[in-house]
């Protein structure tokens, strides 16, 4: 296992996509702070936040808020490149006869994933504090404890999104293909078909344990129920994307 | 028997309806080189891949190196593999994507051993290359560095020699004698059987997912290499008439009525009048020789007829 995670890593800090993936970001961040900052005037007249009194924390929650999120759209179009192009080149077939290889790849990736979704949070919160010093004048931190638990927690929620495109990429085989279902899931399409099929079904409310819709919800982490909710979403999805994938990787035909 | 080190007992794989591979049966010893033969599409490459551990059978069992097992994998491990293309990617250098696998194997001294591999397939001056800029006949060679990587026990090549240049074939032909000189084994395909004929101590013919024979390099000599054929009334009244009257020791009764004379020395007009003159009757006596192409096109045809 750890061999094969080395072996990731190694293409993982040599991968320039990653590089221009997180400088994309980054890039956008901080122009996304600042056309709000444009139009915060405009939003705070008509009723709407006050974005420039948000603290680190508060802003974080009410970008993430905003679909189609971004990190996931970047998430989606790491890890398919990641996955498609170890199996598309046909290189994964040198070393997938080792014993439990199949196994150890996926887990391998997961942990790339992670990876890849620490980098982002890292980059979000570089470009939002340039974005928020540059544009508001405001760098508050507000509660730390709280926005660790909102670290954390997203973290989770995104890691366990990036498992679910893993997944996607294993069954699918295809990075055209795959990155369309990652789109539309990053765009929470089967989220919103979810809810519209709930409001047509009396006291039915699992649209709420949705991935993404648990994702893009702002969250209050001091309320333990809240806190719990999102942690078992989270884990919920990463078990069972995770298994999901496993499981076809095992059987799969490398042809 | 100890020295089987590949032992294939009615391997099957289906696609939906469509047969791969039926019910193989071959025994690989240690130190052979085996030659797979068939057309394009017979399931050379499917048989390799399951061998491989790649695609699982639909049936039947694979046993590595003497121990019955029902799954393989620790095993595998012990085997170097190129089936079809080599698995590269096309933006690392040669010797970074045999760094790659080396990390993948956790062997040691992996910078040693790739500069090794490098210098043995010819590609010590171009290690730094990306390999998208490589021909054919350099990703091939390639390919079997990182086939070789790891020192395994077991070689798996699916047309090896494919895009090489003449220069190119003579030098794997020879980097694939030597390797079997050390005890490697392998087991090779390739649709030119002339290249393998200059190496395979072994071969096995497939046909439409059917081991159609499996034949030592030497009979296969013997029955490639020129003969007397002889069609007679009845072939065991001609036998003591060879061995008496006309010295002849090497010869087989291929059936009732069929007979072929190996021994170079022998004389169609000699045998047939010493046979005359002994009353044995003769409906045609000629010369034969039969090249591998022939051999295999002979079998795959027999074989056909018999789908048919």
């Amino acid at each position: 296992m750890l061999n094969i995670f080395k072996m990731d890593v190694y293409r993982f800090v040599r991968n320039k996509t990653m590089y221009i993936l997180l400088l994309l970001f980054c890039g956008f961040q901080i122009f996304g702070t600042f056309m709000l900052q444009q139009y915060s005037q405009e939003a705070e007249q008509g009723g709407g936040v006050a974005v420039n009194r948000l603290n680190a924390s508060e802003f974080m929650q009410y970008t993430m808020s905003q679909t189609p999120s971004w990190m996931l759209l970047y998430i989606t179009v790491f890890v398919v490149y990641f996955y498609i192009s170890e199996y598309q080149s046909g290189f994964g077939k040198n070393y997938m006869s080792m014993r439990r290889a199949r196994i150890y790849t996926v887990f391998s990736k997961m942990l790339i994933s992670a990876m890849f979704v620490g980098l982002l949070f890292l980059t979000l919160l570089v470009s939002d504090w340039i974005g928020r010093s540059l544009f508001f004048e405001n760098t508050t931190l507000g509660d730390l404890a709280f926005f660790v638990k909102l670290l954390i927690g997203q973290f989770l929620l995104h890691w366990a999104f990036a498992i679910l495109i893993l997944c996607v990429s294993v069954l699918c085989k295809n990075m055209l293909v795959s990155l369309i279902v990652g789109f539309v899931l990053a765009l929470n399409i089967p989220g919103m078909l979810l809810s519209a099929l709930e409001s047509l079904v009396n006291g039915l409310n699992i649209s709420q344990y949705w991935l993404v819709n648990t994702l893009v919800r702002i969250k209050d982490f001091n309320h333990a129920g809240e806190t719990i909710q999102t942690l078992a979403v989270a884990i919920v999805a990463m078990a069972l994307f995770a298994a999901i994938a496993v499981r076809y990787k095992i059987r799969e035909d490398l042809n | 028997m100890p020295d089987i080190i590949i032992e294939i007992n009615g391997l099957t794989k289906t696609y939906g309806s469509k047969t791969a591979v039926k019910s193989m049966d071959l025994h690989i010893r240690r130190g052979e080189i085996v030659g797979l033969i068939g057309k394009n599409g017979a399931g050379k490459s499917t048989l390799l891949k399951m061998i491989a551990g790649l695609i699982h059978p639909t049936s039947g069992e694979l046993h590595f190196f003497n121990r019955a097992s029902a799954n393989g994998q620790s095993f595998f491990e012990r085997m170097g593999v190129l089936i079809e293309q080599a698995g590269l990617y096309s933006h690392y250098s040669a010797f970074e994507n045999l760094k790659l696998l080396a990390i993948a194997y956790g062997l040691p001294d992996a910078n040693t051993q790739i500069n090794k591999l490098l210098k043995t397939v010819g590609l010590e001056d171009i290690g730094s290359v990306k390999v998208k800029s490589f021909s054919l006949g350099m990703k091939q060679r390639l390919g079997i560095a990182a086939a070789l990587l790891g020192s395994p026990d077991v070689l798996l090549l699916d047309e090896p020699i494919n895009g090489l240049d003449p220069q190119g074939i003579v030098e794997i032909r020879a980097l694939i004698q030597e390797l079997n000189k050390n005890g490697l084994t392998i087991l090779i395909s390739s649709h030119i059987l002339e290249e393998l004929s200059k190496i395979a101590t072994q071969y096995a013919i497939i046909h439409k997912g059917e081991m159609v024979e499996v034949i030592s390099a030497d009979e296969l000599l013997h029955k490639c290499e020129e003969r007397i054929e002889l069609k007679l009334e009845k072939a065991e009244a001609a036998i003591p008439v060879l061995e008496r009257e006309l010295k002849i020791a090497d010869y087989k009764v291929f059936d009732a009525n069929t007979l072929y004379v190996y021994d170079p020395g022998a004389e169609i007009r000699q045998i047939s009048k010493t046979l005359i003159e002994h009353g044995v009757g003769i409906d045609s006596i000629y010369k034969y020789k039969q090249s591998l192409e022939q051999y295999f096109l002979a079998r795959t045809e027999q074989a056909g007829e018999r789908h048919a």
